[in-house]
C-alpha cells in the first residue's frame, strides 16, 4: 500500500510539472499545480502514513 | 526682533532656495585622461617613515602596496584596474567565507538543541549523529554531491567568474530545455575546478548541505541505529540535496522556469527555505514515518504522551546559536557584499532578524492561550520557525512582510507539531519537520506573495530582467514557479528520500532493539554514556543538590 502511495505522490509532482504545457494562463497553471501538490499530500498523509499507522508499534 | 527675523531669512535663503529647487547643473570639468605618468607623481611614504611605525594608520595601503606587473614599467593604469577588481573579488571572498563559517557554527546550535530535547538516556548517540553528520555529509558532498549541484551553474560574477562550473546535464521537455544535474567538480578537481572561486562556493553551499542533513537527526532521535543514520545521510549529501539544489541554484529547470515559460522570475529561494530546510524536513518526514514512533509515545489506542526533553537551559542557547548562524545564513546567500546590488545584506540582516524575533512571538502567544503558559521550547522552535520561513524570501521582502512571514510561521509551527503528533502520529522529537518542512515550504511560498520588487541584484535575477515580485505586489506568475518548487519538494524530495530510507530498512534496518532503546541508546550503540555522573547522582526532580 505503501507503494502505491509513493506513486501517487510522484504522480503529483509530474501534474504540477506539466502545468507548465497544460495551460499558458496563470490561472490555469496556478489550479493545476494546485491539484497536483493536493495528490502529492493525499499520497503521504492518506495513503502512505495511513499504512505504516496499520502496523505501528504502538498497537502491538 | 521683526528686524532680526528678517536678517536670519534673508541669511538663510539661498540655501532654502537650494533645498526646494532642482540645483541648476555645475559647470562639468572637462575630463581628462589618466595617464600612466600621472601614476609616478603619486607619493609614497618614504622608508624612513615607515621604520617610525604607523600608530595612526595613515601611511599603511597606499600606491606602494598595489602590486606591479612589471618592475620596469612601474606601475600603470593597468595595475590600478586590476587591483580595483581584485579588491571587490577579495571582499566577496572574504564575505562569503566568514557567513560559510558562521553557517558551520550552526551545527553546534542544532547539536545542543537536538540534545536538550531528547531524554539523557540518549545524549551521547545525538550528539554523535550531530557531531558527525558534519563529517560524513561532507565527504559525500566533496566526492559527488557538489558536482550534482553546482557542476552546471554557468559561474558566477560575484565570486569571479568560476567559469569551470559550466556543464549541465539536460533534457528537452515542452520544447525547453531542463536542467537536471552538473557534472563538473567531483573532488574539486575534475573539469577544472581546482579553481580559488570554486573553494569559496564549495565552502559556502556544503555548510548548507549539512544543515539540511541535521535535520533528520532530530526527527529521528532516540531509536535510529547509529549505522543507519550515517548511510541515510551519506546519500543525502551525495544526491537528494544537491538534485533539488541544482534544481533550484544550479541552473536547473525550476531556476529557468521564468526564462522558459515566464513564470516570474523562476523559482526563487534566496538561502534556502526550500533548498535546505523543506528538503531536510521532508527527509525526516519519510524518515519518521519509516523509522516509526519512540516506545511509549502512543498509547494503545493512539494517544500522545509527551516524553520531555531533559534540558531545556541548552535547548535555547542552541537558539540563540541557531539565530547568531542565521546572519551567514541569509545574508552570506548574496555570495558577496561588493557589487551587483550586495549592499542590500543590512536588509537582509535585518528581515532576518525580525522575521526570527516575530516567529518566537508568535508560537509564544499561541501556546500561551492555548495551554495558558508561554511553553519555552515551543518559543524556541517558533524563533527557528520565523527563520526558517524568511530564509527563503529574505532578499526579496521588505521588513513588514518579513515580520508578517515570522508571525504566521510561528502560529504554523505549533499547529503543525500538533497534527503531526496527533494526527499523522509520527513522533518528531524536537519538531523538525515542523519547524523545517513545514515552515520551509511556507517560506517557499511566502516569496510568490510577498517579494516587493525593489531588490534588484545586478539588474535580473534568474536569468530573467527585473526584480523578484510577488502576488501582493502585482506578479501571480511567481507564485506559480514557487508553488511548482512546493510540488517538486513535496511530491519529489519526499518520494525520493522515502524510497532511499525504505532500502535502507531493508538491507541494514532503521530501529534499534527495544531493549537497546529502553536502556538508552548511549551505551549499546556508543559504548558511553553522555552523562555517566548523572546516573550516579541522579535525584527526583526538584530535591536540593
Amino acid at each position: 500500500m505503501a507503494f502505491v502511495g509513493v506513486l501517487i505522490t510522484v504522480l503529483g509532482f509530474v501534474i504540477a510539472v506539466l502545468s507548465v504545457s497544460l495551460s499558458s494562463s496563470v490561472g490555469g497553471r496556478m489550479v493545476v499545480v494546485l491539484i497536483g501538490i493536493a495528490m502529492s499530500l493525499i499520497g503521504i498523509i492518506g495513503v502512505i502514513n495511513r499504512a505504516f499507522l496499520k502496523t505501528a508499534n504502538w498497537r502491538r | 526682533m521683526k528686524r532680526t527675523i528678517l536678517l536670519i531669512t534673508l541669511a538663510l535663503s539661498p540655501t532654502l532656495a537650494l533645498a526646494q529647487a532642482p540645483a541648476a547643473p555645475a559647470a562639468q570639468a572637462a575630463a581628462v585622461p589618466i595617464t600612466d605618468a600621472d601614476l609616478k607623481n603619486v607619493s609614497s611614504p618614504s622608508n624612513d617613515d615607515r621604520l617610525k611605525g604607523d600608530p595612526g594608520g595613515t601611511i599603511t595601503g597606499t600606491v606602494a602596496d598595489i602590486a606591479v606587473a612589471d618592475s620596469k614599467k612601474g606601475l600603470t593604469i593597468g595595475d590600478v584596474v586590476n587591483q580595483i577588481g581584485q579588491n571587490k573579488i577579495a571582499i566577496n571572498f572574504v564575505w562569503t567565507l566568514i557567513t560559510g563559517f558562521l553557517v558551520m557554527f550552526m551545527q553546534a546550535g542544532f547539536a545542543v538543541v537536538e540534545t536538550g530535547l531528547c531524554r539523557a538516556k540518549n545524549a551521547n548517540h545525538t550528539m554523535m549523529m550531530n557531531f558527525m553528520v558534519y563529517g560524513v555529509g561532507m565527504l559525500a558532498y566533496w566526492l559527488i554531491g557538489f558536482a550534482i549541484q553546482m557542476g552546471g551553474v554557468g559561474g558566477n560574477g560575484n565570486l569571479g567568474g568560476i567559469q569551470p562550473l559550466n556543464t549541465e546535464w539536460t533534457i528537452t521537455l515542452f520544447g525547453k530545455p531542463f536542467g537536471l544535474f552538473g557534472q563538473h567538480g567531483l573532488f574539486l578537481t575534475q573539469g577544472g575546478t581546482y579553481d580559488v572561486g570554486a573553494m569559496v562556493m564549495f565552502l559556502f553551499q556544503m555548510v548548507f548541505m549539512d544543515t539540511a542533513l541535521t535535520i533528520v537527526t532530530g526527527t529521528c532521535a532516540e531509536r535510529w541505529k547509529y549505522v543507519a543514520f550515517v548511510v541515510a545521510s551519506f546519500v543525502m549529501g551525495a544526491f537528494t540535496y544537491p538534485l533539488f539544489a541544482n534544481w533550484a541554484w544550479g541552473n536547473g529547470w525550476l531556476a529557468n522556469l521564468g526564462g522558459n515559460f515566464g513564470l516570474g522570475k523562476g523559482y526563487c529561494d534566496f538561502a534556502g527555505s526550500g533548498v535546505v530546510h523543506a528538503v531536510g524536513g521532508l527527509t525526516a518526514l519519510a524518515g519518521g514515518i519509516i523509522v516509526g514512533p519512540r516506545l511509549g509515545k502512543y498509547t494503545r489506542d493512539g494517544k500522545p504522551n509527551a516524553i520531555i526533553g531533559h534540558d531545556i537551559v541548552i535547548v535555547l542557547t542552541g537558539c540563540f546559536i541557531l539565530a547568531f548562524g542565521w546572519f551567514g545564513f541569509n545574508p552570506g546567500s548574496t555570495l558577496g557584499a561588493s557589487g551587483n546590488g550586495n549592499l542590500r545584506i543590512s536588509s537582509v540582516a535585518v528581515n532576518t532578524m525580525l522575521a526570527g524575533m516575530t516567529g518566537s512571538f508568535g508560537a509564544m502567544f499561541y501556546m500561551w492561550m492555548r495551554y495558558g503558559k508561554p511553553d519555552a521550547s515551543m518559543s524556541g522552535n517558533g524563533l527557528l520557525a520565523g527563520l526558517v520561513a524568511i530564509t527563503a524570501p529574505s532578499g526579496f521582502v521588505n521588513t513588514v512582510g518579513a515580520a508578517i512571514i515570522g508571525l504566521i510561521a510561528g502560529v504554523l509551527v505549533c499547529i503543525s507539531v500538533e497534527f503531526i503528533d496527533r494526527v499523522m502520529k509520527v513522533d518528531d522529537p524536537v519538531g523538525a519537520i515542523s519547524v523545517h518542512g513545514a515552515n520551509g515550504l511556507w517560506g517557499v511560498i511566502s516569496v510568490g506573495l510577498f517579494a516587493d520588487g525593489k531588490s534588484n541584484y545586478g539588474g535580473s535575477w534568474n536569468g530573467v530582467m527585473g526584480s523578484v515580485t510577488g502576488l501582493f505586489y502585482g506578479d501571480a506568475s511567481q507564485l506559480v514557479a514557487q508553488l511548482i518548487g512546493v510540488a517538486t519538494l513535496i511530491g519529489f524530495v519526499f518520494s525520493f528520500s522515502f524510497v532511499v530510507f525504505w532500502i535502507i530498512e531493508v538491507v541494514v534496518g532503521h530501529r534499534v532493539s527495544a531493549k537497546a532503546e529502553l536502556e538508552g541508546l548511549d551505551l549499546p550503540e556508543m559504548g558511553q554514556l553522555g552523562y555517566p555522573e548523572f546516573e550516579l547522582k541522579a535525584r527526583p526532580t526538584g530535591a536540593m543538590a
